[in-house]
């Protein structure tokens, strides 16, 4: 299953090995630069009566083909940190670097595959036609964008779905249509804002299963921002614990469970020791 | 969400259509009579079957109303393709909403008729003031309900528009102005109905061709059946205009309204 790629992918956009750090004048073994890297990276508001510091001191190195989740109650600045790795909002400190490059390169190239809590689809578009709104931006070849558009929607088996209109699918549908427009165009980073925290329970775990096999046969770099424990261990290889007011990261946990995770994996006792120590270190 | 299945299968002719017109024949069977039994001067109030005669009489009316619809309808095109456009700057420029938003607030704030007789000194007594009249009119409710629904557009999307690199320009093509559609509907319905006022007091002041001067001759001349003749022409107009910008109204809205509703 894993390298496989999907039908009528035509590996447009594809952007190769990402360049090792090649350090000039540095004779060295060459030091393994993470794919995406924040150095003391910190953010601050300015609200009407007072600054609200977002993001302090922020540092994390996610490596390619990684599967990071970010833990956190409201208001450690979880999400604002998605956003700036996207170059959405600048930071007001620090430095960001996406293959050693700036964030606004990567998304110039369109390397970011953005899903939200909330489907943000287009109304007046079908689940088909939703999922080629990116692929009209990116200027995908024409002749393919069918094909792909059916493949990704066959993924989550929603292609008899494809005509349909955003009201007439359930949220889970809804989710996972717009999951597939975040990876329509091949987007090597796959950043993830909360998109299964307005979900039922059992919607929401068929949904964790689906996400973890198109990860593992995309091989996306994964940012998952969520304030469930449960969902973080069993999806993520590594827990970024955040802590809020300022926001910040508390600790770094490396489950590192194995691979392909079942429903079963719940209940084991490594599972839970790692949620139980997520949750400590969210309480401390 | 909608009505339990009845025995009876809908019919739109006796749910929707029979009603108002039952009513509508009561009131005119009333009005005929009234004006039978009292004996009133038709000067003062015509019976409906007189009105009728006179609206098949009068030749002339179809010169006058396609004169109306013609200053009324040039004036909100220029109001509608002006106002969206001036809407989508709004929509992308600060310095143009803090700019302009003030006039377009003034533009409505001054009455039509004061400036009537100004564009009559500068245009003359032609079509060119009345079609600008009905422009000046329609003007407001399109750029403030065009600038309100294209800024309704889902903040998610646009933030996911930004982050795979889209421009200004496909941002507003494909999320802002359909997000807009029903907003843009609406205001034309009102635009429609006041750029058809404007037309008719624009005639009132300096003309002698189109429903308003038709209205204040028969009025000076106390011919009161072609008075209400033009009254039912005008409100004709103005009921076929709504109905035409509301069902397409729904029409863009339907997909949003249902989402809503669940």
């Amino acid at each position: 299953m894993e390298g496989t790629r999907l039908q009528g992918d035509p590996a447009f956009l594809d952007h190769g090995p990402p360049p090792r750090a090649v350090s000039e004048g540095e004779p060295s073994a060459p030091v393994a630069r993470p794919y995406i890297a924040l150095e003391q990276v910190s953010l601050r508001f300015q609200s009407e009566h007072r600054q609200v510091q977002a993001l302090s001191d922020v540092d994390l190195g996610v490596d390619e083909g990684e599967f990071v989740a970010l833990l956190g109650p409201t208001g450690c600045g979880k999400s604002s940190l998605l956003r700036l790795i996207s170059d959405l909002i600048p930071p007001t400190s620090g430095v960001i670097k996406i293959r050693g490059e700036p964030p606004s390169a990567a998304r110039q190239a369109v390397q970011f595959g953005f899903v939200f809590q909330e489907p943000a689809l287009l109304p007046w578009r079908t689940a088909i036609e939703n999922i080629q709104l990116p692929l009209e931006v990116v200027n995908y070849p024409i002749e393919q964008r069918q094909a792909r558009c059916q493949a990704l929607l066959d993924s989550v088996r929603l292609l008899k779905f494809k005509d349909a209109y955003p009201h007439e699918l359930s949220g889970g549908m809804k989710q996972r249509v717009a999951i597939v427009r975040a990876l329509a165009w091949n987007a090597p980073i796959l950043l993830m804002d909360e998109p299964f925290s307005a979900l039922d329970e059992l919607t929401r775990g068929q949904l964790q299963d689906d996400l973890l096999q198109i990860w593992s046969r995309e091989r996306k770099t994964a940012l998952f921002v969520t304030h469930s424990i449960s969902e973080a261990v069993y999806l993520a290889d590594r827990v970024v614990v955040m802590s809020p007011h300022p926001g910040r990261i508390k600790t770094i946990l490396s489950p590192g469970l194995p691979r392909p995770r079942s429903e079963d994996m719940r209940e084991t006792p490594e599972f839970l020791r790692w949620t139980r120590m997520a949750r400590e270190t969210l309480r401390s | 969400m909608s009505a339990p299945i009845a025995d009876k299968a809908p019919s739109r002719l006796r749910d929707d259509i029979l009603p108002p017109f039952l009513i509508l024949a009561v009131v005119l069977g009333f009005w005929e009579l009234s004006v039978k039994a009292f004996d009133l001067p038709p000067w003062l109030l015509p019976a409906p079957s007189d009105v009728a005669a006179r609206f098949i009489k009068t030749t002339t009316l179809w010169y006058h109303t396609g004169l109306t619809v013609i200053e009324a309808l040039a004036g909100f095109l220029i109001s509608a393709v002006s106002g969206v456009l001036l809407s989508a700057g709004i929509a992308h420029s600060r310095f143009l909403e803090r700019g302009v938003f003030p006039y377009v607030i003034v533009s409505n704030a001054i009455p039509i008729i004061a400036i009537i007789p100004l564009l009559t000194i500068w245009f003359g007594f032609g079509i060119a003031p009345k079609i600008m009249i009905c422009a000046i009119i329609s003007f407001f409710p399109i750029v403030t309900n065009t600038t309100r629904g294209l800024k309704s557009a889902d903040r998610r999307v646009i933030e996911f528009m930004h982050s795979i690199n889209a421009t200004r320009s496909e941002i507003l093509v494909k999320v802002q102005l359909p997000s807009a559609l029903p907003f843009i509907f609406a205001s034309f319905k009102i635009a429609a109905s006041l750029a058809l006022v404007g037309a008719v007091v624009a005639e009132f002041y300096s003309s002698d061709n189109g429903l308003g001067y038709l209205i204040i001759t028969s009025a000076t001349q106390l011919r009161t059946d072609l008075l209400f003749v033009c009254i039912v022409v005008l409100a004709m107009l103005g009921v076929a205009s709504f109905m035409l910008f509301g069902y397409l109204e729904r029409k863009a809205s339907r997909g949003e309204q249902i989402e809503e509703t669940r």
